[in-house]
Formats: structure tokens, sequence, C-alpha cells
């Protein structure tokens, strides 16, 4: 393993992160990208109270709320697509035990860009004439205002920006200065570069010369980031474009069993907390032969006839 | 000749299509109305641009997929972008002629709830929530919205507005300061309702063949207008029907 720059061990990275109330962005959506290994291994270092950002809630951010480690959590909607729905998300909120602050994939996005411009907000149309924007206008401290623009006079949502003490995204690749390579759309940009320290796994760390030789597909500058994680299969059960597929059998598992606290537990002791690390969590929830079968076709980009 | 044999579901989706222009912008989720959108494109609008608030434009799948965010559906996608490239930079800016939204109520004028519903003991039942849902309903031009036809769904008050259709009706919209809304078409298993221009409110414009005004009476939780001249859905042609049966949606994981 390279580890030279910015490369860094995960469980040293997370070691660094405070052990109450650190506000991290998080970088999946849905069923892709989730930063999975990260997540896992903020749980196992009993880190607590965090203040999470999301485009679209996903598995990650379930698990998190589900381990109880999440005290406020900022999104845009969330679900697992067809495998079901964030149900400790959702149970948090209907039980009142999640302080849950909605917002939409636009508003909590214009929030972060506002963030990675380094300018004080940003105003928008959105929102105006929903109950999303009366919920956050009644919330102590949100950053939300309704104002006239000094220009036209006409009504706008002025969303403060937004700097997170961390992002985590997860991408297929990036070299060891940080250079972060990403496949398919790139829902999670503007959080990345909003944060304050961004830190970044991956599936593989590749040359600064591959870089050199495809900066286009660099999404998001070395000059952002913080900290680089090899961890292959750090996405799984999501999937990462072009690298590997997500695990059906395992997302329609989970999308039932987060149905019930209980169940969840069960399952958090035994993959989460039962294991030391990924490798250990990838071992038994998939084992070497559904990681080889998840491995994506170069023409497609996921498994053709996996699931 | 034999009249053509179709579906319910197979004529809601070719109603969205064919309300569908050639050369739109057309923003869709996973479902009937991905399926609606490359019907259309498949037929009288090839220029139809489908985007996906993920960040995908244009995109030919060739395997079914579980929802935007599963790579099935960004197979040979003529652009990718990030969440304010797609929602902000396209959306916002005002490119989006049809935002196609599904959702688990709507009121008679088109406001929607994708967020949660109140329970009969006094608690709530959350659900997905926005997504991009209610940013689609602020900018795009043109509002689609293809559900179930339910008393309890289709109802005189919703849970939570999540996304506004027409507000409450007249000039509320644009009062609230919100961008112009040009027409709001819901189409259901049952009939297909649209703005009427003097109200601004809903009105059914069409029923489906063999649908009667007491079917969408028995149907709706809102005092139910009716246009004044009531039309019969276009069925669908035998076109339509091989496309959504051979091509589009195969293995009828959308069309039943």
């Amino acid at each position: 393993m390279l580890m030279g720059g910015k490369v860094r061990q995960l469980q040293d990275v997370v070691r660094e992160i405070p052990s109450r109330g650190a506000e991290i962005a998080l970088g999946g959506f849905a069923i892709t990208r989730c930063p999975v290994a990260f997540v896992n291994e903020l749980i196992r270092q009993g880190k607590k109270e965090l203040i999470l950002y999301e485009t679209i809630g996903g598995f990650a951010a379930d698990v998190l709320v589900g381990a109880g480690v999440v005290k406020r959590y900022f999104y845009g909607g969330g679900s697992l697509d067809k495998f079901g729905q964030l149900r400790r998300v959702n149970e948090g909120i209907e039980n009142g035990t999640l302080d849950v602050r909605e917002y939409t994939a636009l508003s909590i996005n214009l929030r972060f860009l506002a963030g990675s411009l380094g300018i004080p907000y940003v105003p928008s149309k959105t929102l105006l004439g929903t109950d999303i924007l009366a919920n956050l206008l009644s919330k102590d401290n949100e950053a939300v205002m309704v104002k006239e623009s000094p220009f036209d006079g006409e009504k706008y949502v002025c969303y403060r920006s937004l700097q997170p003490e961390y992002a985590v995204i997860h991408a297929p690749c990036a070299d060891e200065k940080g250079n972060v390579v990403i496949y398919g759309p790139t829902w999670d940009e503007e959080l990345a570069k909003a944060a304050r320290k961004l830190i970044v796994t991956v599936d593989k760390i590749v040359s600064t010369e591959f870089v050199r030789q495809h900066p286009e597909m660099v999404v998001i500058p070395s000059l952002y980031t913080y900290a680089v994680c090899e961890v292959p299969y750090g996405a799984y059960p999501t999937s990462v474009y072009k690298a590997y597929d997500y695990d059906a059998d395992v997302l329609s598992a989970y999308g039932r069993l987060n149905h019930e606290q209980a169940e969840f537990n069960k399952w958090l002791q035994e993959y989460v907390l039962g294991t030391k690390d990924h490798n250990e969590f990838l071992l038994k929830l998939a084992g070497m032969e559904k990681l080889a079968a998840l491995q994506a076709d170069p023409v497609f980009g996921y498994a053709r006839g996996a699931q | 000749m034999a009249a053509v044999t179709y579906t319910t579901s197979e004529l809601m989706a070719v109603t969205a299509a064919r309300a569908l222009q050639d050369g739109q912008n057309v923003v869709v989720g996973l479902g009937l109305p991905q399926v609606a959108a490359l019907l259309a494109k498949s037929t009288h609008a090839p220029n139809l641009n489908i985007i996906y608030e993920i960040g995908v434009v244009n995109a030919e799948a060739f395997d079914p997929g579980v929802g935007i965010a599963d790579p099935r559906l960004w197979h040979r996608s003529e652009y990718f972008t990030s969440s304010i490239g797609a929602l902000g930079s396209i959306l916002q800016k005002g490119l989006v002629d049809v935002g196609f939204l599904g959702a688990l109520q709507i009121d008679c004028f088109g406001n929607l709830n994708s967020t949660q519903v109140k329970l009969a003991d006094g608690g709530i039942r959350h659900f997905t929530g926005s997504g991009g849902a209610a940013d689609i309903a602020t900018f795009a031009r043109n509002l689609f919205v293809i559900m179930k036809h339910e008393k309890r769904k289709i109802t005189a008050s919703l849970d939570y507005l999540t996304s506004v259709g027409l507000l409450e009706g007249g000039d509320s919209r644009s009062k609230a300061g919100l961008p112009m809304c040009r027409e709001v078409k819901i189409i259901t298993n049952l009939c297909v309702f649209g703005v009427n221009r003097e109200q601004n409110t809903l009105e059914v414009q069409s029923l489906h063949p063999g649908v009667t005004r007491e079917d969408v009476l028995a149907n709706t939780g809102f005092a139910v207008r009716f246009a004044a001249y009531l039309q019969t859905t276009g069925i669908p042609t035998e076109e339509e029907t091989a496309l959504l049966r051979t091509q589009i949606d195969p293995r009828g994981l959308f069309i039943k």
C-alpha cells in the first residue's frame, strides 16, 4: 500500500475526529458510494452525538442513526431506493429521538455551495410555500431566512453558508496527493468542496502519473483533500460505478431488518461491532465469492447478471 | 381489425407520454414517469432530454434498475453533473419544461406530500421526504404526477406540504414568491386532472374509457370539478403497447 503524501490509515484518521459532537457531511446517495467503511469505524471507535449533513440519505446514515450516535441530521430526504426506507432515521423522526432538519436536494446543496464559494448565503425561491420551510423557520438557530432581493424586490429564501468540520466521501480512486477521480454523477462535489477537512476513502490509490494522463476525470483536486484512505470495497454493500455493484441480497435484507431496533442491533453487533475492520466486515457479510461476482463489467459499470 | 388490448398502467404510461412534447426537458424518477418519458422519446419526442436529479442526463439504460442511484440507470449517458449542476444550473435556471413526480398524497390544488402521513393514533409515519421533489415543483414549468386514485391519497387536506402545485389556487403561487407553474397534470388509474384556467384549480379533464363520474367522486377525497368539455382518455395504439411490452419494460417491472 502506498503511504506517501496525504495517505493515511482509516483507523488513524477516525481517531482524530472528536469523540463527541463532530460535524460530518457524508457523500453517499441512497445505495451508491456511501462511505460505509468510514461510518462503521466511527461506530467501532465509539464516536457520539454526531452532527450529520447529507444530500440524500442512504444506507450509511441509517446505520449511524440506528447505532444511536447521531444527535442532529440535516438532509434532503432519503431511502434505500426499491430496497426500502431509512427506517432507523424515520423512526427517530416519528418518536422525536432524532433532531432532524429536513431540507431538499437543492436547498441543502445551496448551503454547501455558499460554503464552497466562501460567501455568507445563497438566495433561492426553492421551498417557498412548503411545510419544509415552515419547519426550518420554526427551529432554533436554523440557517434560513426569507428576504426581499435588493435588486428585484422579489421574495427569496436565504440559505446560510455551511462549511462542515469534515466531509467524508467515497470514490473509486485518488492519487497520494489527494486528487480524487469519480466516475458517474458527482452529487457530493459541493459538500466535498465546502468542508474544512475533506477525508476521502478510495477503493484504490493510483499514481499521480495516471492522474496526469486523465486530469479531466479528477472531480476534486488535491488542494481540497485532507486525507486519503485506501479501503478496497469501502462502499460495500453500496455500489461504486465502474468498480463494483451493490449487494442486492444484503440491501434487501437490511431494508427489512431496519424496521425493528432489536433486529438492527443484532445486525450491528454481528457485522460492525463484532468485526475489527472493513476487511473482516467484507469477509463476514459478503465473502470472496460474492465480492468477485460484484465486480463491475467494464462496459456497463456494474455487474451484469449479478442481481 | 381487433381492438387494441391494454392494461390500466399501460393507458396511464401512454397518456403521460403523449403529454410530453418533442424537444422538452423533463426531470423524472424511477417507475411509470421514467417509462412514460422513454415511450415518448421512442415515438413522437425523439429530442426529449431526460434528466435524473442525481446528476444524469439522457441515459440509455440497458438493464432495469432499482432507483436513480442504481448505475444501471446511468448507462450510455450524455452528461454527468453535480447536485448544483442538475438542480441549480439546469432546474433552477428554468430549463426544465416538465417535472414528473410521485407522491403519498395530493390535494385539489396539486400540492404534494412525499414526507409523512398522520396515523389514527395521533402519531406520524415518515417516508422518503423531498429529495429533489420540492425543488422540481418550484422550478419546472409544468408538473406531472402519476398516482393511484384512492380517497386517502387524493385528499382534501395534506398531512404535510412537501411540494407546491397551485398552492391555494388563484394567484397564491405568485404571491408566495414562486415562479409560474403553467400546468399541473395528474394521471390516475381513473382519469386525468388538469388546471381550470379561470379558477386556477384542478378539474377532471378526461375520464379513462369505462370510468364514470361516480367512480371518480367515490374515490376522491375532495369536491371534484369536471371540465365543461369532459373528454374520454385516448387509448394506446398497437405500436405503443408493443414498445412498452418488448422494449421499454419487457420484464413488466412497472407496467402491470
